[in-house]
């Protein structure tokens, strides 16, 4: 009887080699859009990829913390103020206007903090000078940094607006980055949303 | 095989145009020489007829300008098959038609994708609260019709534990948020391996390098076996002519994007490519009040959408599915 060669055992296992093949194939295929994700660690350069990247808006500021990304900016607060600066009226010289408190800041009511520990006044705002505002460590914040004042409580979502998933970028995704502040969304005095009738509706999915 | 050589020879231009065809004919499996003469041989025809129209002056089919603008546009190719100066044609024409029937000026680009540009998209569970920016500013970007209020964007209102929107309900109208309930939103996820693709006979849609599904209108046959094949509910159809005052009309169009749609063809979402190709982000993202929507370049690591990936809990809808979508959903 002959004795089988290298090359018949070869033909024999050839279908079970031609099997495996293809399911290497089929699993390397496989990870989809997740692996394309994993092996993207290439920095990608906004600026010289996307032609129509804008320049740095006006109103903006240079955030005091890092992203992953490296610096980035936040919409400014103390334009948006209305009769800043505060100094104007609080300052070294009596206010001989009566019921000025009420007058000024009658439209502010302050719902922030809960029920158990509402803040007050000067939780935040500095009483020696109105200008700025003041954090629980004592550590003056320009108003156009109000993020900072915010963390102190709301770290979670500091760091979740750091990173990018909390809040929103200004207009665009490429270009620097620049983000809507705390203040630019939630009104500081009152900061959650209230309750309101929605934009539109929809039709009915299957008639 | 002869007379494909030497008619190539014969014209260098040609030949280089052949040279860049050589893959989208492969796509349709026809000889270089054989296409670019039947183009050839239709383009004549085209000039011919539309000198013959013409000459019939204004009449039944309006000017004859406009006639014989919608006579040229009717032999044009596939978007994916046309060279840059035949897209610029067409997009002149469809600026001219535009400009003719309604008075409008628009400006049309035909942008290419940005290289290593990926989109990808995530939605923040717990921070919708269902107003609905997000549909208001999509139809008006997108030129949706009116008439039949077509709409990209659903918002369902959800039961907690609810995790697909098929139980949710998806036609409230009541001030909200309702406590104890959540909002999800749904529109086209820009699947990697998207089905409507696979179904399409015409090849009229198709994923684009930076991962956007478009759809070439006008060689969309209306079939709707896309519809059907998506399972998220993605596609839209026009079954009526779209009507978009002028006056609301978005002037700023792409050709896959945002341009007028007619009766019969379908549409869907593009994550805005109009203005996501220019840098900018898509109008849903813009208009949320709530920073619920989060845009990004999935292929840059220090994008937003990145973070998000990277140190939230995602999901995906109907992921045993493997239709891979680009769109995924997270909670704080």
């Amino acid at each position: 009887m002959k004795t089988p060669t290298l090359k018949s055992y070869f033909f024999r296992i050839l279908p079970a080699l031609l099997l495996i093949l293809s399911g290497l194939q089929v699993y390397a295929g496989q990870g989809g859009v997740v692996a394309t994700i994993k092996k993207a660690t290439a920095p990608f350069n906004d600026e010289e990829r996307v032609a129509s990247v804008p320049l740095l808006p006006g109103d903006t500021v240079l955030v005091k913390t890092k992203y992953q990304g490296g610096i980035f900016w936040t919409e400014t607060r103390k334009d948006k103020v209305e009769r800043f600066k505060c100094s104007q009226c609080h300052n070294n010289k009596d206010v001989t206007i009566a019921g000025a408190a009420e007058m000024a800041h009658g439209d502010i009511t302050s719902v922030h903090g809960g029920k158990q520990k509402p803040l007050s006044c000067f939780t935040c705002h500095k009483k020696d000078e109105r200008d700025f505002l003041v954090t629980e460590k004592g550590l003056k914040v320009d108003m156009d940094h109000s993020y900072r004042m915010c963390g102190q409580c709301h770290f979670r979502q500091q760091k979740d607006w750091v990173g990018g998933a909390h809040g929103k970028r200004v207009s665009f995704w490429a270009g620097k980055r620049v983000v809507k502040n705390c203040t630019s969304c939630h009104d500081p005095h009152s900061p959650l949303f209230e309750k309101r009738w929605p934009r539109t509706y929809s039709r009915p999915l299957v008639k | 095989m002869d007379g494909t050589k030497q008619g190539n020879n014969m014209d260098s231009r040609q030949n280089n145009d052949c040279l860049k065809q050589k893959e989208s004919n492969q796509l349709q499996g026809k000889q270089c020489g054989r296409r670019e003469f039947l183009s050839r041989a239709l383009k004549a025809a085209a000039v011919g007829s539309a000198a013959m129209v013409s000459g019939c002056g204004t009449g039944l089919l309006g000017s004859s300008e406009e006639s014989a603008l919608k006579w040229q546009e009717y032999f044009k190719k596939n978007y994916r098959l046309m060279t840059p100066e035949e897209k610029d044609e067409t997009i002149a024409r469809l600026e001219r038609l535009a400009k003719l029937r309604k008075g409008v000026d628009i400006q049309m680009s035909s942008t290419e994708p940005v290289e290593d540009v990926l989109f990808g998209y995530a939605f923040n569970l717990t921070r919708c609260e269902g107003f609905m920016e997000c549909v208001a500013a999509c139809v008006k970007e997108n030129n949706l019709d009116r008439k039949s209020q077509t709409q990209y964007i659903r918002i369902f209102e959800m039961e907690p534990g609810e995790m697909t929107p098929e139980s949710g309900n998806g036609k409230y109208f009541h001030k909200v948020p309702v406590e104890n309930h959540f909002y999800m939103g749904v529109q086209c996820f820009h699947c990697e391996n998207a089905p409507c693709i696979k179904a399409c006979p015409t090849k009229a849609t198709w994923r684009e390098p930076d991962g956007i599904v478009v759809v070439d209108y006008d060689w969309c046959i209306g079939c709707r076996y896309c519809m059907a094949a998506c399972p998220y509910y993605g596609r839209r159809f026009n079954w009526n002519e779209p009507q978009v005052p002028v006056k609301e009309m978005t002037k700023k169009q792409h050709y896959l994007g945002n341009r007028m749609r007619a009766k019969g063809q379908m549409e869907k979402c593009t994550f805005c490519v109009q203005r996501s190709r220019a840098g900018r982000l898509p109008a849903c993202v813009e208009a949320c009040p709530t920073g619920a929507r989060v845009f990004g370049n999935l292929l840059d690591p220090k994008s937003e959408i990145r973070f998000v990936l990277k140190h939230k809990k995602v999901f995906r809808l109907k992921e045993e599915l493997g239709t891979d979508p680009k769109f995924w959903y997270f909670i704080d």
